[in-house]
């Protein structure tokens, strides 16, 4: 008698965890189904890195440090239609570091060196001066710690460069650990079709 | 409101400056600039005329507005010839009036005109500094185009990131012109020929200039010195005409924020600064060696001993 009870049980268990994952499955489901028409963007005009106006202050370092990746899923990017291809970049070049031989700032900004200065065409060796530069940032190297974009900031630059999330990076966390760290509530998650998240960033 | 950290050594024994007066000229009224500030020029009388918005401001030497008129496009430049008629660098066009405003015409050359953001006069010649096209177009005084100056480089131009070019010309008929992307002041004969620069990249010297690009405004004093502007932080730099660093007007006076400050000085060497987010003129002058004011007064109105 006690072991057809046993059975029973075991069936009724065995049931109800069928039923629960079941149940679990359709939920993962249904909240990656919301996931996937939803994106976490930054707002340059929130973020203190790019907001016009703020100026003369430290970079805001939060989207490299409070991302739940080891390394972040911000990164910087320049936009080359803005960029001034200047001779001193105020984002690649540390410009209140001591001029060296050459006449440039001896210091880069970018506490990992991922930007490369890439003179276009030759360089007039009389006068490098005499030419236009591209800069060009590594995105293994980035972290999205802001300091270039701060550099580049009107009015010492163009403002050419902003951060951006990178979405085959970003794990999309129901609730975004940068979002909750950032002091200028800049990141907002906006509604995006399916398949949009691929195509923007290809 | 932020301020540029400043940690450059300030151990002068150069010329000091301090704020003699503030012609406020911001707001809505009619004589006034709502949105932007852009260009201001001295007449034969030593009146101001600014030019910003869709308007030309006048004041006289104590900065009460005197007249006002509307502009047909918004105003980059402006500059009085020596016969009293005004002109307005505009995108694409230059406008000519009287010095009330009056006898309207528009001077236009699409084959060469872009965004006219500096014009000066010399002999008969009239100088229009473009900065779309990146080189200073000289035209005779009917308006006839002569040719252009500062494109035969490598960079077909100066390298102004900045989007401004300014210019100036002395008595001996010498142009200056800023090449802020080289960090360095471009002379000219008006014929064309090069005759050379003064200026450097500094870094945290304050005797080059910072920054991707500056200096972006000048203007002359009669005896060869030079003053300009800078930005990020905003300051006024003066120099002789070697380039040595004589004096300075330093960020404390400006918003932080501001960019092409365009510069005038008078006949009493007093130095006129536009506030481009203030739309203020700040007017300085020396300080003499006996006087015990500070290098830097704070922009409140004062007024000369």
């Amino acid at each position: 008698m006690s072991e057809v009870m046993n059975r029973r049980e075991l069936l009724e268990k065995a049931g109800r965890g069928v039923t629960l994952l079941g149940l679990g499955g359709l939920a993962a489901y249904l909240l990656s189904k919301s996931d996937a028409e939803g994106a976490w963007l930054i707002d340059p005009s929130k973020c203190i890195n790019s907001r016009l106006g703020a100026v003369g202050i430290p970079a805001c370092e939060r989207c490299a440090d409070s991302c739940v990746l080891e390394f972040s899923a911000v990164r910087a990017v320049n936009d080359h239609a803005k960029c001034g291809r200047c001779y001193i970049c105020p984002a690649y070049f540390d410009i209140r570091s001591p001029v060296n031989a050459e006449g440039l700032p001896s210091k880069k900004l970018c506490p990992r060196d991922a930007i490369e200065r890439k003179p276009i065409g030759w360089v007039d060796p009389y006068d490098p001066a005499n030419n236009y530069y591209e800069y060009i940032i590594d995105e293994t190297r980035c972290n999205g710690c802001g300091k270039c974009v701060m550099g580049c900031k009107e009015p010492a630059g163009l403002s050419s460069i902003r951060l951006e999330v990178r979405y085959d990076l970003c794990v999309d966390c129901n609730r975004c650990s940068i979002a909750l760290a950032c002091p200028h509530e800049a990141y907002d998650r906006r509604p995006i079709a399916p398949g949009d998240k691929q195509d923007e960033h290809a | 409101m932020t301020s540029w950290p400043d940690r450059r050594d300030d151990k002068n024994t150069m010329n000091k400056y301090r704020l003699l007066r503030t012609i406020r000229a911001q707001g809505h009224g009619p004589a006034q600039f709502a949105h932007a500030l852009r260009g201001i020029a001295f007449g034969g009388d030593q009146t101001l005329y600014a030019v910003g918005d869709k308007k030309v401001v006048v004041f006289d030497p104590r900065g009460e507005p005197l007249r006002t008129w509307a502009t047909d496009k918004p105003g980059h430049a402006i500059a009085v010839d020596p016969n009293g008629s005004v002109y307005v660098g505009q995108d694409g066009q230059v406008e000519i009036s009287d010095n009330h405003g009056r006898q309207r015409r528009t001077w236009r050359d699409p084959q060469h005109m872009g965004l006219i953001t500096a014009i000066a006069f010399s002999g008969d010649s009239i100088l229009l500094a473009d900065a779309k096209a990146r080189r200073i177009h000289v035209y005779d005084r009917e308006k006839n185009f002569q040719r252009d100056i500062g494109h035969e480089n490598r960079m077909r131009g100066f390298v102004i990131p900045n989007r401004h070019l300014d210019l100036a010309v002395d008595a001996q008929g010498v142009l200056h012109a800023p090449s802020s992307g080289q960090h360095r002041v471009v002379r000219f004969k008006l014929d064309g020929e090069r005759l050379g620069h003064v200026g450097r990249f500094g870094g945290p010297d304050p005797s080059g200039f910072s920054g991707c690009c500056n200096p972006t405004n000048l203007a002359l004093f009669d005896d060869g010195r030079f003053a300009v502007t800078v930005k990020a932080p905003p300051e006024v730099k003066i120099f002789t005409s070697e380039g040595a660093l004589l004096g300075r007007i330093k960020a404390a006076a400006f918003d932080a924020n501001c960019k092409n400050m365009d510069i005038a000085i008078d006949k009493q060497e007093r130095i006129y600064v536009v506030d481009t987010e203030r739309l203020h003129v700040l007017v300085f002058v020396p300080v003499s060696e006996t006087a015990t004011q500070p290098a830097t007064a704070a922009p409140t109105e004062t007024e000369s001993p």
